[in-house]
């Protein structure tokens, strides 16, 4: 057979979890047609040697419904390996919509996902009214494969107009959403999202639609989604509590869909919470449901020195000293009772995000060479090696080296060991870039190069095979997404090929490259050499081809409905 | 131990509900004139280190949200108000000293 494409002797790790090996990959027709010692001609030959070929990965939390209007590839998400994305989660979407309505889904949308409201207007032109002509819209001008959740937000508003955020719905408005989620569904939908976090306002202050929904309506509207078997239920209620749980169980018992909660994290100031949400979601499992926790891949480190700090700002003494002028600073941080006041706001009993446990923050740089036996110990470590306490080993060094040492340190998902168990948990879902969101205050679309060079190579808390497993089929599996994830001959060429001894995503940046000349926050990336969808190189180290393979990914119920057309 | 008075601006500088900007020690601190007091508070939102130079929004009363993520923060404690028990805001005594505004920073 003369392929298309043929990807050659690089190290296939198929997105099954499966043991890696080395093999050829031919493509045709957007498809992955043969797998193995491959020697027929094809159009175009990559050379993999030393570099991994794996599915392309799946951002199933983006909130990309407008950026895909305007931005055919949603960037950064090819230069990170990501060939499919899913939008409208956290119960906002673009459609279904009528005319009125438009302003407020921009106010829900301005406010919750901060995405500046110029870029919306200048951005969404409204040309479709259900789901299925939203869809419709990204046919044909799209790099990347994308699917989408039905917003809750958007089909209360539809239904209730500006009541949406001020009441209740009557049983007559509940039909009428249900019927709205069932035209999304049939149009292409892949699930329903909806949000009941206390924090998510609209751009005016009142609560986003969803909120104002009682248990009866949105129960109501997942009934649609049980009652045809198909599609996933994303949702958002705000702080991580263990009584949620009771709410996740309820409905993936009675829905029978699989059910998504937001978030979980290892937190120093509340160690257990994450063992204590997966132990409570265990059961879900057990009796045959699935509710599966999102986790993110950065963890939330500082690095720090005493000349600029903030880690210690919840304490009143540290936090006047790190605004003091640095001499004056340098002066304070040796006097003994400077020290002694440090100490007792450390000795204060009321909670804080600091851990205050000298196990956890690190010495990462340091200026003189007599101090670089300490690189890498914690300051508990350095107090031993110093036999002083760790309050005085710790400024001691940093007024050693003018406060120029650099230190360590993680509030969230610091604990490698905790992050290790969350990461692999089969109830997990890793991912929550919110790509296409807060495009002015960061960019996550690395969070899956992240897994690969920080969690797989770095800190080795999962095997490569199990880390593309995470990204790709295990995702694809809970979202339906039919065809995808794996490498497998009659599966979509949809591939990522990078170095799993390189790649790691950069840290943002600011680029001109948003609606109306604005600014946004973009993310590169090493190792990713090529990221191939529907069988077309889309980029290729570091450049975007300009080639325009990707589909709309619909879900199951409008795939019936064509069928049986 | 000691307490130093760092003078930030001039009183009357500030109209009502407006920002300055404020260098101290190397971090950036804004100074905010509201219901007739003067509140100081670091630049950066704590739950994610959004700018509140530009995301920050006054609401009633001594309330500001940053609008990344709509956490708000009570500008007289810092304390972080939505969500209750987040990481709370850095704020500093901002006092007036005779004709000037100083930030009060005692250790």
């Amino acid at each position: 057979m003369a392929y298309d494409l043929l990807i050659r002797g690089g190290r296939v790790v198929d997105g099954s979890g499966l043991p890696s090996y080395v093999a050829d990959v031919g493509v045709k027709d957007g498809k992955v047609v043969a797998v193995g010692k491959l020697n027929d001609s094809a159009a175009r030959r990559i050379d993999a040697t030393g570099l991994a070929v794996s599915p392309g990965f799946i951002d199933h939390h983006t909130h990309l419904d407008a950026q895909m209007l305007w931005d055919p590839y949603g960037t950064c998400e090819p230069q990170h390996g990501i060939t499919t994305v899913v939008m409208g989660n956290c119960g906002l979407s673009l459609a279904p919509t009528r005319t009125g309505i438009e302003d407020a889904i921009v106010k829900s949308f301005v406010r919750v996902e901060a995405i500046p409201r110029f870029a919306l207007e200048e951005g969404v032109k409204w040309n479709w009214h259900s789901y299925g002509e939203y869809l419709d819209n990204l046919e044909g001008k799209l790099g990347i494969n994308v699917g989408g959740l039905v917003g809750h937000i958007a089909v209360r508003h539809n239904a209730m107009g500006e009541d949406a955020v001020e009441r209740k719905a009557t049983g007559a408005e509940v039909q009428k959403m249900r019927g709205l989620v069932l035209e999304a569904m049939e149009g292409g939908a892949l699930g329903l999202s909806t949000n009941r976090n206390e924090r998510h306002m609209r751009e005016d202050g009142k609560p986003v639609a969803s909120r104002l929904a009682d248990d009866g309506e949105f129960f109501g509207l997942c009934d649609v989604l049980a009652e045809r078997n198909a599609g996933v239920i994303e949702t958002i209620l705000g702080r991580n509590k263990i009584e949620h749980f009771e709410f996740y169980h309820e409905l993936a018992k009675r829905t029978q869909r699989p059910v998504l909660w937001q978030s979980l994290q290892h937190r120093w100031v509340e160690p257990n919470l994450w063992r204590e949400q997966l132990a409570a979601v265990e059961p879900i499992f057990r009796a045959g449901y699935q509710a599966y926790g999102l986790s993110h891949t950065v963890p939330l480190v500082r690095h720090f020195s005493l000349k600029e700090c903030q880690v210690f700002d919840e304490f009143p003494t540290w936090k006047n000293l790190m605004f003091l002028p640095v001499e004056v600073r340098k002066q304070a941080l040796g006097d003994a009772e400077t020290r002694r006041k440090m100490r007792a706001d450390f000795a204060d009993p009321r909670p804080t995000n600091f851990h205050r446990n000298w196990n956890i923050p690190k010495v990462e740089k340091v200026f003189k060479t007599e101090n670089q036996k300490y690189v890498g110990k914690s300051i508990q470590e350095l107090s031993k090696m110093q036999n002083k306490d760790p309050l005085d080993a710790f400024l001691d060094l940093a007024l050693d080296e003018d406060l120029a040492t650099v230190f360590w340190n993680a509030n969230n998902g610091g604990d490698w060991n905790a992050m290790g168990e969350i990461l692999r948990s089969p109830y997990v879902l890793v991912g929550t870039s919110d790509a296409g969101a807060h495009v002015q205050f960061g960019a996550d679309f690395g969070y899956g190069t992240i897994l690969l060079g920080l969690w797989v190579r770095e800190r080795q808390v999962m095997t490569l095979e199990q880390a593309i497993h995470k990204l790709t089929f295990h995702v694809a599996s809970i979202f339906g997404l039919q065809g995808r994830g794996l490498l497998r001959p009659g599966y979509a060429a949809d591939l990522a090929i990078f170095d799993p001894k390189t790649v790691q995503a950069h840290e943002p940046e600011w680029a001109d490259d948003y609606p109306a000349g604005s600014k946004r926050m973009v993310q590169g990336c090493v190792g990713l050499h090529y990221t191939i969808v529907n069988g077309t190189v889309i980029h290729e180290d570091g450049r975007l081809t300009g080639d325009l393979p990707g589909h709309v990914i619909r879900g199951p119920l409008y795939r019936q409905q064509k069928a049986a057309a | 131990m000691g307490v130093s008075f760092v003078p930030v601006a001039r009183v009357g500088e500030l109209s009502p509900g407006s920002m300055k900007e404020v260098d101290l020690g190397g971090r950036q601190v804004l100074l905010m004139f509201v219901e007739g007091k003067y509140f100081a508070f670091s630049r950066q939102c704590p739950h994610e280190e959004a700018d509140l130079k530009t995301a920050g929004q006054l609401l009633d009363g001594t309330t500001i949200r940053c609008n990344n993520h709509s956490y708000c923060y009570d500008l007289r404690s810092g304390e972080c108000t939505l969500p209750k028990g987040a990481a709370p805001l850095t704020v500093l005594t901002a006092e007036e000293k005779g004709d000037e505004v100083c930030i009060r920073l005692e250790w």
